[in-house]
């Protein structure tokens, strides 16, 4: 925690900004698999995925934070994927599961 | 009043919307003499109102149309702007008392009083009232027809558009528990609107649930993600307040995310519900329609499966949306089925 020199830090804002301009990578992956728009949050993946059991991954919370801009966020949860495929077997709305993963995982700052 | 001809059996209806003109096109097509009885000075209730209806944006004046020519017949009668306020029976014999004092007899009466809009102005956090670019979805309608203008600079670049569900609806605070069922579609409906019309908008949708209950429905819900890119975001907003560029500042939680999210916007569409146009009142062998009070609940059907058009009382029917939120094809189907149900009536097929 930074600056507790003094008796105070500054606090980590947790309010997401939807006034800020989507970067481009977050446009690229929503381009390149579009099948990410079809999701509705019913949380099927997260519910099927072995990795979720022992890491952060949820894979909607993912869609989530793309559609919001998060780009920190997306990359440090993509990584934990083994790209078994349940997921994708499970999802009602035919979203491509492992495509999006792989190119969430790639993005850079 | 026509001279009463003991063949023929006349049937009031009271109300002449949606559910109402679909009843008297009926009961008329079937020899019965229609005294159809409204508030307003024109026929079409709320349709009158709307631009386009769900799912498939067919224009509501096609559908009003339909409807005003039905009830284009010699053995149909129109008392505008007369509100109904009590209904007694002695003697078989329906006696319909007015306000303004007007007596109309009739051998049944059909109640199609439909519904009321939520009045926004209650939910204050929301500004309607306040500032001008919060407006219902019964107002950007009229703004969609052209009576209206919009509340923002629409040549403006980079429009941003809210549209919150459930105003009004399953809010214990406003006395409403129930889903008003019509909203959800609506909101679709009416931010591919706003997306056609703005392609380089965008529009949010802040909902608790999505209710796509009817066919076609859900298919139109996955058009407007995948086709014209609407967010929506669960959770309701909290409040919203004017920006420092004089726009409208809004705050909602994202609850699928777990975090509060804020963001500005140039207009925020309230999508109200529906709640009772009157209350029934049961008192000394008569029935009173009323003005509805807080809580005030929709009216009830003498069996929810096998008296769905009938009030206790016989020869009382109830029909539309008066019992409950609806759409208009359920309304005029459920006029239908009404219409029988009047016509085994004079024909002594029920008590």
């Amino acid at each position: 925690m930074a600056g507790t020199k003094f008796g105070f830090f500054d606090a980590n804002v947790r309010s997401i900004n939807l006034d800020v301009e989507t970067p481009e990578t977050i446009e690229g992956v929503l381009h390149r698999e579009p099948s990410l728009l079809k999701c509705i949050g019913c949380g099927n993946c997260a519910a099927m995925c072995t990795a979720g059991h022992f890491t952060d991954l949820r894979f909607y919370r993912l869609n989530l934070y793309l559609k919001r801009g998060l780009v920190n966020e997306i990359r440090k949860e993509a990584q934990n994927c083994m790209l078994c495929g349940k997921c994708q077997l499970t999802c009602p709305r035919g979203v491509n599961i492992r495509h999006a993963i792989l190119l969430m995982s790639s993005i850079r700052p | 009043m026509s001279q009463k001809n003991n063949n023929i059996k006349q049937v009031a209806i009271i109300g002449a919307g949606p559910a109402g003109l679909q009843a008297a096109t009926v009961l008329s097509q079937n020899q019965v003499q229609v005294l159809l009885i409204d508030k307003q000075a024109k026929t079409g209730g709320h349709l009158e109102k709307w631009s386009h209806l769900f799912p498939d944006s067919r224009p509501s004046n096609e559908i009003l149309k339909v409807l005003q020519q039905g009830i284009q017949k010699e053995n149909i009668q129109f008392f505008k702007n007369k509100r109904v306020s009590k209904i007694s029976k002695s003697n078989g014999q329906w006696e319909l008392g007015t306000d303004d004092g007007l007596v109309i007899n009739s051998d049944a009466v059909v109640i199609a009083t439909g519904f009321n809009t939520f009045d926004a102005h209650q939910k204050e956090e929301y500004g309607y009232g306040i500032y001008p670019a919060v407006v219902t979805s019964e107002n950007l309608e009229s703004i969609f027809k052209g009576e209206t203008t919009w509340p923002f600079n629409s040549s403006g670049k980079d429009l941003r558009f809210g549209i919150v569900h459930c105003v009004g609806s399953r809010d214990a605070k406003c006395g409403n528990l129930y889903c008003s069922k019509v909203c959800c579609v609506t909101a679709v409906k009416q931010a591919i609107e706003l997306k056609k019309k703005f392609p380089g908008a965008t529009v949010y949708c802040f909902y608790m649930d999505m209710r796509m209950f009817g066919t076609g429905y859900e298919e139109l819900y996955q058009e407007a993600q995948t086709k014209y890119n609407i967010q929506f975001i669960r959770g309701r907003l909290s409040e919203a307040s004017p920006s420092q560029d004089n726009r409208l500042q809004v705050k909602a939680e994202d609850t699928l995310l777990g975090r509060p999210a804020k963001l500005t916007l140039d207009m925020l569409v309230l999508m109200v519900g529906m709640i009772p146009a009157v209350s029934l009142e049961m008192k000394n062998d008569a029935v009173y329609l009323n003005q509805p009070a807080y809580g005030s609940s929709f009216i009830t059907p003498d069996d929810v499966f096998l008296k769905m058009n009938h009030h206790q009382q016989a020869g009382l029917f109830i029909t539309g949306a008066c019992k409950g939120p609806a759409s208009i094809p359920e309304v005029l189907q459920d006029a239908k089925a009404t219409s029988i149900e009047v016509l085994n009536y004079f024909n002594n097929k029920i008590k």
